[in-house]
């Protein structure tokens, strides 16, 4: 059995938003992070594809639309797993609230929504520490779409354009993201992630994660 | 799961040349280019953590010592990817005969050694073609170890400098390649490795080469 499914030991606490892009997951883990500053907990964050040692060079490597599946999901486990070594597994063993803007089921939806063997991919993450609390994002592709290009057009890899679906970007947006839902859907039962409407208010939502948290610091000991 | 040992079914040939550090491998792989582009064929050479997508990055972060154990795995596996994908695949199948200086199993040593499961390493590379022949130099370690000290010096991640073994550089040295060619010792059955002593002389080892592959040619596969 991978790390992935087994609860981890350490003092910290580790949470992690998950959803397509535009869902607000970013905007809730901000308003998330404040307040427990504001209140004098230790929080750390960090977000996918932001490692010192790779995130550069994928990002180049995407503008130049260089990347297939495979190596693709591989840049992104290394990203992945410099962060966890580097920045995630110090912080929740020194006993922080660590907060992740996306985590290894991101990799598990877009990867296999490119075609990438689901098996495979969650082999390679199986070094992942299981989060206390995962929390996804439910969002109807055409709101993802509308909120994130309103003002450009999708980008090569976001509209899934190397999989060559549609000529046309917003189409072509539309068809790997509904994919990629689809591959979240399934991890809520795999994984145990908590889904929440992303169409309810920004109040309604953060009110509702508080509410998680709370129960997942209490049942480790800690009182907000 | 065992996704190894695939038969590709690409018209050319798939040929590597493993061993460690300082065992030969790069003078065999010139040898033998000359000898198969000598009787007509198209041949192309491709070397270990050459992509364009990724080596570089590799080199400055080994510069910086930037990676750890599954760092270090996993930019190889994707440098692989890179190359295999977009270079060994296309060049196998319009007809190339591939020669290899490395292949998958140099990760799987060297991984293996920086501590990775040997599972998680093979699912990296499960979708690797398999070679038609590998030859494996066989080194003693401690002709080896003269070798390397005599020609590029000790580098800090061939001497497992990163791992921890020990403080001393000679010593961290030559743990790591013992440890590396007890790995390979391991493989050489799994994979069918054809073992050359590589202690013999250049054009014996050469001989020995390319009779295996003239075999190959003679049967017709490549017409």
């Amino acid at each position: 059995m991978s790390k992935l499914t087994e609860k981890h030991n350490l003092k910290g606490t580790l949470i992690c938003v998950e959803g397509i892009d535009g869902s607000g997951k970013s905007t809730q883990l901000a308003l998330l992070r404040d307040w427990l500053k504001s209140i004098g907990q230790d929080v750390i964050f960090t977000e996918w594809n932001s490692s010192e040692l790779i995130s550069q060079t994928t990002k180049l490597a995407k503008k130049k639309n260089m990347l297939s599946p495979r190596t693709f999901s591989l840049l992104h486990a290394v990203d992945f797993a410099d962060r966890l070594k580097q920045v995630i597994d110090p912080a929740l063993k020194a006993g922080f609230i660590v907060l992740a803007d996306r985590y290894a089921y991101t990799a598990f939806a877009r990867d296999v929504a490119r075609g990438v063997d689901p098996q495979w991919v969650r082999k390679v993450y199986d070094f992942a520490i299981k989060p206390d609390l995962a929390i996804y994002f439910d969002i109807n592709p055409k709101v993802s779409m509308e909120r994130i290009c309103s003002n450009r057009a999708p980008k090569f890899y976001e509209a899934g354009m190397d999989l060559k679906l549609s000529n046309d970007p917003y189409e072509s947006y539309m068809i790997f993201q509904t994919r990629v839902i689809k591959e979240y859907q399934k991890m809520v039962k795999e994984f145990g992630l908590v889904k929440i409407d992303a169409m309810d208010s920004i109040h309604k939502k953060q009110v509702e994660i508080r509410e998680m948290l709370k129960k997942v610091l209490e049942a480790k000991g800690v009182v907000l | 799961m065992e996704k190894f040992k695939k038969k590709h079914n690409y018209e050319g040939l798939l040929i590597v040349i493993e061993g460690t550090d300082g065992s030969g491998k790069s003078t065999q792989l010139e040898l033998l280019k000359r000898a198969i582009e000598d009787q007509s064929y198209g041949v192309m050479v491709s070397e270990w953590k050459t992509s364009r997508l990724i080596a570089n990055v590799i080199d400055d972060a080994k510069d910086r010592n930037l990676l750890n154990a599954t760092t270090y795995s996993l930019l190889y596996a994707a440098d692989f990817a890179d190359r295999l994908e977009n270079t060994i695949i296309p060049a196998l199948k319009s007809g190339f005969i591939v020669l290899l200086d490395r292949y998958y199993y140099t990760a799987l040593a060297r991984d293996v050694v920086r501590g990775q499961n040997i599972e998680w390493v093979k699912n990296l590379y499960e979708y690797a073609p398999e070679p038609d022949l590998i030859f494996y130099l066989d080194m003693p370690v401690d002709v080896l170890l003269k070798r390397i000290i005599g020609t590029t010096g000790l580098d800090f991640y061939e001497s497992g400098r990163d791992v921890g073994f020990s403080t001393d550089f000679y010593k961290s040295f030559e743990i790591y390649q013992k440890k590396c060619l007890e790995q390979y010792n391991d493989m050489k059955s799994e994979y069918n490795f054809i073992s050359i002593d590589g202690t013999k002389p250049i054009n014996e080892i050469h001989k020995i080469m390319k009779s295996e592959v003239q075999k190959i040619l003679d049967s017709g596969v490549m017409y």
